[in-house]
């Protein structure tokens, strides 16, 4: 079968062209999977572009607090979204990390998303944010929490035929502080550590904590155990200095072109304690 | 890159202000069509990855990888190249910006550079040092250093500011 | 009473950048020829086998293919810049993983890659060797069993997988040791660095009726190409003519053959023109990088910070051809004492062949590895003596009408004013360690560092057009550096025309006076030579025509600009049509000046020094630089961010001081992403990292923007108008400057490049404990 390209107007009519062959890619905003075609990675036999579908782009604050991000929405849009302050800032400032500007007026939230790199920006963010993807198909839609979403290296749970039609982030407290912490060579690399947090305390008591690990193994990492044992507690040093443990003990880092694994081990909990420090900084002096 | 009999189809872009046909298989790049069909070499390839920002062109606007961009993805859509930027008579501000302020070395970073450069300076055009740097960040050079290149840009957003 | 306006010193705007802007310079992937074919090439999945057979079937039935090379289409000849141990395309046997094995000529390039897939080379696998030591090792698998038979330039001391080894001295060593009040000693090692230059690497050829080639390719040199080509292809040559388009940049991979060999020989296959451009990775994977070393360096002096003694050992990794390997290694150890004075030395070392890419020329050709170490020594024994770091350098530095390493005399050395212009600069600027911001430590280290320019032959042509205007021709490239612009300044400054009445020709190996290359900091100072020198020889013939046109002598005639000669004290004056219209139509015909040379200067003197296995016997001048540079380590993760430089270099005379300090400023960008990110990794024999997603170099924001730059001018005697090279010497202090500068942020002493964040951290918390 020869390629073919297609551009839809309607998400459904996309998701009937994704049904068609089980090897058929949605194509957001190529940064990645262009790439790869170009590298000889991937060769979809059919292509489906989501830029004409509308609904992909909407920005939306849930009555409950939370919010609704279109898959098609780009790094760029993301980057400077008023919306996303608070604890969704960390996707803010991740967003804001994602590669170089021409890329990020490219890339979307989705198709970052989907390619599920677990040194990218957006999937520690999204874990520490316990947003949910919201995956369409022709059989329906279904929503997956992030942390059931990122399965191993580039692998997520995506049935053929599914793509992400949205992502949304749950509420969370208006004093919630999101902050992302990332270490690359240079600017627009892939994290060799990345710490995606989002804290909100009352008067140095943690109430709420989302917090997970970019570029330390095939997922997002977490250590939720841990992080709910700080809620309640005041914020001290050793409460860090264990969530820092629990976390580089879940991590399942690899030695890489980046960095080593013991590297990264080291420098996990040393990068958290930082992202704490600024999350309790007064808004301005954040950055 | 898989390889086609069938016909390709022919679709129209909006380059420099002026409709072009070009014919392209699904997996056909926009610079591929640029460079291979159109003679518009002044986008050139360095990694066909995104990374090194020799392919920049603009796109509605702003600067976008042409390496990445699939041409049947980019009808309807307003891409300027370099050749599109200034002419032999009259180089842009930005141009004659990087001539001044001694900004080009070997040349194969400019265009993207320059077109970088434009879009800056039509958001925003009183870039302080910091937006330059971050806005011209995914463009590589090796030969300049970089600094030359941020001057240009600052002595292009002094003549902009000029009535 | 004729006014001068100079032309040589004047920063005017390189002659391409117009172009360059426009979009509209043409790179050899802009090129074109009607008829033209695609090539593309097979890369060898095995990194050390013998060649048992080709299957080419499969790929000659893909329409669209003209043709396939492989092994048994070239004859047994071999090309090399030292040792002629390289084949156009691989041969009998596998040297490396990635090597070209085959070749397809096509219709377009996608139906050209997609057929290389499709050959089958049958091999028989052999061992491979991935480290110099384990090449070294009695018993290794041999790379080229037939070194013993191939030409070599020079007498290289070889055998086995030893590619070449020399040893440079001075005094006695031995000796010295004992009047050393302290000694320290260290090893060091560096890591292979990608060039990256912007352009990947490509050529396009074509043949006439007669069978005589035509060749573009990025490269840097058009002469050296010829050469490489005939060399590995067996042909005269009489039968090959280079040029060149626009180079997108070269820091030595494009000085000795790339692609050019197995394009020309699809070419003469196919009768048709053929391009071959390279993809990222296989620029990456198939051109050359920086060699990785590792140096044993040993340094002795006395109490009061007087050096006494050095010894070097050092250890290349050649990769699976000689390339430039022997001239690295060579140039190494000639660099590995330093701009110093010290009066015992020795310098020895080998590079060895192993089953990776080649590793070759890369600006500063194996000096920044030596003065890594040579430079945080020098600090070290400040330190332990207690004496400034800038001032042990200043009691040490080599002075005017001194001698460098080996016995050559210094006839221009800035060295001690670049020392004290970096630090004034610097100084001007408070160094607080208390200015870093939070959770970053801040410190400043200083390196100095002589470098040469020159090396072999060059030439000039300039002739007088009917008009009074002239055109210039070298042959040599111009890479993006500038030197079209600055050799036309020398040109017009000389014969006092305005630069726009000076045309420079496009080198061509058919018309271009013989230029060994860009290359060696050298287009500048031994170029720059022979444009003068032809300059002057039209100068010559002007006054001779317009004395016999005025009624006087040539000793009484001068140069005026706008292009006029006229009789000195007087208006009286013709301008250069009226010569050039009696030259070309009564008298003597037409005004070509020319010059040619090669640097003859030897590099050792035996009463001072002795070598063994030194490739090179006429090496160059020297140029000098200092630099301070201030970086910040993030406390947290190890990661340096450099801050500010200040950079000082003794370049004779800047012909072109902007374009002399934008080789500062570059050359200290590509230091700092050798001495911070860069690197590529093999593992085994598998290159990891051939692309740019996980190679990676400084972005403008990684790059500081305070980078402060002030050329010194210690004219050297021949040079032109006292100018010698900046190109090189602006890279050689940098990863040894940041290493000092970590040293004094974190007390740390790290001897291991690339200064990463893991290595970073991991000294200072063992510093700590």
């Amino acid at each position: 079968m020869e390629p073919s390209f297609h551009q839809p107007r309607t998400l459904d009519a996309a998701l009937k062209l994704l049904a068609s062959h089980e090897d058929a890619r949605p194509l957001a905003g190529g940064a990645t999977l262009v790439a790869m075609m170009n590298a000889g990675l991937a060769e979809p036999p059919v292509l489906v572009s989501l830029r004409h579908i509308k609904e992909l782009k909407a920005v939306k604050a849930l009555p409950d607090g939370g919010l609704r991000l279109g898959a098609m929405i780009l790094h760029r849009e993301l980057a400077s979204e008023k919306r996303l302050k608070g604890g969704f800032a960390v996707l803010r400032e991740a967003a804001g990390q994602v590669a170089v500007p021409p890329v990020r007026n490219m890339g979307t939230l989705g198709g970052a998303t989907a390619f599920a790199d677990p040194a990218a920006d957006y999937p520690p963010a999204l874990a520490a944010l316990g947003a949910r993807i919201e995956a369409a198909s022709t059989k329906g839609r279904r929503s997956i929490a992030a942390d059931e979403f990122f399965l191993d290296w580039y692998a997520q749970a995506l049935e053929p035929g599914e793509m992400i039609a949205a992502i949304t982030l749950p509420a969370w407290p208006k004093n919630a502080v999101g902050v992302y912490e990332k270490l690359a060579k240079v600017t627009g690399d892939l994290a060799i550590v990345s710490i995606a947090l989002v804290l909100a305390q009352d008067k140095g008591v943690v109430t709420h904590l989302g917090v997970a690990v970019g570029g330390c193994g095939p997922k997002p990492v977490t250590a939720p155990e841990a992080a709910r044992a700080m809620i309640g507690k005041p914020i001290d040093d050793a409460a860090i200095a264990r969530l820092g443990q629990a976390l580089a003990e879940a991590a399942d880092p690899v030695d890489d072109v980046r960095a080593s694994a013991d590297y990264r081990r080291l420098v996990l909990p040393r990068m958290l304690a930082k992202a704490f420090v600024r999350a309790s900084l007064p808004a301005k002096e954040r950055r | 890159m898989r390889r086609t009999k069938q016909a390709s189809p022919l679709i129209t872009l909006s380059i420099n202000g002026n409709d072009h046909m070009a014919v392209v298989k699904p997996f056909t790049t926009l610079l591929q069509v640029l460079r291979d069909q159109l003679g518009l070499t002044g986008a050139k390839c360095g990694c066909n990855q995104g990374v090194c920002g020799a392919c920049t062109v603009l796109i509605d606007g702003k600067p976008a990888r042409a390496c990445l961009s699939l041409a049947a993805n980019c009808t309807g859509r307003q891409i300027v190249t370099i050749e599109g930027v200034g002419s032999v008579a009259q180089p842009s501000r930005v141009q004659q910006a990087f001539i001044d302020a001694g900004a080009v070395q070997c040349g194969f970073c400019t265009p993207g550079m320059v077109l970088s450069s434009e879009s800056l300076l039509a958001e925003n055009p009183k870039p302080s040092v910091a937006e330059i740097r971050t806005a011209l960040s995914g463009n590589l050079c090796r030969c300049t250093g970089y600094k030359r290149i941020i001057e240009a840009v600052r002595l292009a957003s002094k003549a902009e500011a000029q009535p | 009473m004729t006014v001068h306006t100079p032309i040589v010193g004047t920063s005017v705007p390189k002659r391409d950048a117009k172009e360059k802007v426009l979009g509209q310079a043409r790179y050899i992937a802009d090129m074109t020829r009607p008829g033209m074919l695609h090539g593309a090439i097979l890369q060898s999945h095995v990194a050390h086998a013998r060649i048992l057979g080709y299957d080419v079937s499969e790929a000659l039935k893909v329409p669209g293919v003209h043709a396939v090379l492989t092994g048994d289409d070239v004859g047994d000849f071999r090309m090399g810049a030292f040792v002629k141990d390289e084949t156009a395309i691989a041969k009998e046997k596998i040297l490396y993983l990635g090597e070209p094995v085959a070749a397809v000529a096509a219709d377009d390039e996608e139906t050209a890659r997609y057929a290389a897939r499709l050959i089958k080379v049958a091999v028989e696998e052999l061992p491979g060797v991935f480290s110099p030591e384990e090449a070294l090792a009695p018993g290794a698998p041999i790379l080229h069993e037939k070194l013993e038979s191939y030409f070599k330039v020079f007498p290289a001391v070889c055998g086995g997988n030893l590619l070449s080894q020399t040893e440079i001295t001075e005094g006695d060593v031995a000796k010295a040791w004992a009047e050393c009040d302290i000694i320290v000693e260290g090893e060091y090692e560096t890591q292979p660095q990608y060039h990256l230059s912007m352009e990947p690497c490509g050529a396009l050829s074509e043949i006439d009726v007669d069978g005589r080639i035509t060749l573009w390719s990025a490269n840097q040199s058009v002469f050296r190409v010829q050469a490489n080509v005939c060399e590995s292809l067996g042909l005269p040559m009489s039968r090959l003519r280079c040029l060149t388009p626009k180079v997108g940049a070269g820091f030595g991979n494009k000085m000795e053959p790339h692609i050019q060999p197995i394009c020309v020989a699809l070419t003469m296959k196919t009768g048709r023109p053929v391009k071959m451009i390279l993809n990222r990775a296989e620029d990456m994977e198939t051109v050359r990088a920086r060699h990785p070393f590792k140096v044993k360096m040993k340094t002795g002096a006395k109490k009061d910070g007087t050096l006494v003694a050095r010894e070097v050992e050092a250890l290349l990794d050649g990769g699976a051809f000689g390339d430039d390997s022997p001239g690295v290694l060579g140039y190494s150890l000639l660099m590995a004492r330093g701009p110093y004075r010290i009066p015992n030395a020795r310098c020895f070392g080998r590079v060895a062949y192993t089953n990776k890419m080649r590793f070759g020329a890369f600006r500063g050709f194996g000096n920044p590895q030596v003065s890594l170490a040579g430079e945080t020594q020098i600090d070290q024994i400040a330190d332990k003596l207690g004496i400034d770091h800038f001032e042990i350098r200043l009691k040490n530095a080599l002075k005017d009408g001194e001698r460098w390493f080996g016995g050559q005399l210094l006839k221009s050395n800035g060295l001690i004013e670049c020392i004290e212009k970096a630090r004034a600069a610097s100084e001007s600027v408070k160094h607080l360690k208390s200015q870093a911001a939070k959770g970053k430590l801040r410190g400043r280290g200083i390196a100095v560092g002589g470098h040469i320019s020159g090396l072999l032959a060059t030439g000039a042509i300039v002739r007088l057009l009917e008009d009074g205007t002239a055109v210039l021709n070298t042959g040599a490239v111009d890479i993006g550096q500038g030197s079209d612009t600055v050799l036309t300044q020398l040109c017009a400054e000389t014969l006092r025309l305005p630069l726009d009445k000076v045309a420079l020709a496009s080198p061509d190996t058919d018309g271009s006076p013989y230029n060994w290359g860009t290359t060696a900091s050298r287009v500048t100072y031994t170029t720059g030579r022979a444009v003068v020198a032809a300059s002057k020889d039209v100068e010559r013939q002007i006054k001779d025509h317009a004395a016999a046109m005025l009624n006087t002598t040539p000793d009484q005639l001068e140069l005026r600009d706008g292009g006029f000669v006229g009789i000195k004290g007087s208006n009286t004056q013709l301008p250069y049509l009226a010569v050039s219209a009696r030259a070309h139509w009564g008298v003597g015909g037409p005004i070509v000046g020319t010059n040619t040379l090669v640097f003859d200067t030897p590099t050792i003197d035996p009463k001072h020094g002795a070598a063994t296995g030194l490739p090179f016997g006429q090496i160059g001048v020297f140029s000098f630089c200092a630099m301070v540079c201030e970086v910040d380590i993030d406390e947290t993760t190890g990661k340096v961010e450099p801050v500010r430089a200040w950079y000082a270099a003794d370049v004779g005379k800047a012909i072109n001081p902007r374009l002399v300090e934008v080789q500062m400023e570059g050359g200290f960008v590509q230091g700092m992403g050798f001495a911070l990110t860069e690197e590529l990794v093999w593992e085994g024999p598998r290159l990891v990292n051939p692309n740019l997603r996980d190679y990676k170099a400084p972005t403008m924001l990684d790059a500081p923007y305070d980078i402060h730059t002030q050329i010194v001018e210690h004219p050297e005697p021949d040079g032109p108008c006292g100018a010698k090279g900046v190109g090189e010497i602006s890279l050689v202090p940098v990863p040894a400057a940041i290493a000092n500068a970590i040293a004094d942020a974190a007390g740390i002493h790290l001897t291991q490049l690339p200064f990463t964040p893991e290595r970073v951290l991991n000294a200072m918390l063992a510093k700590k404990s």
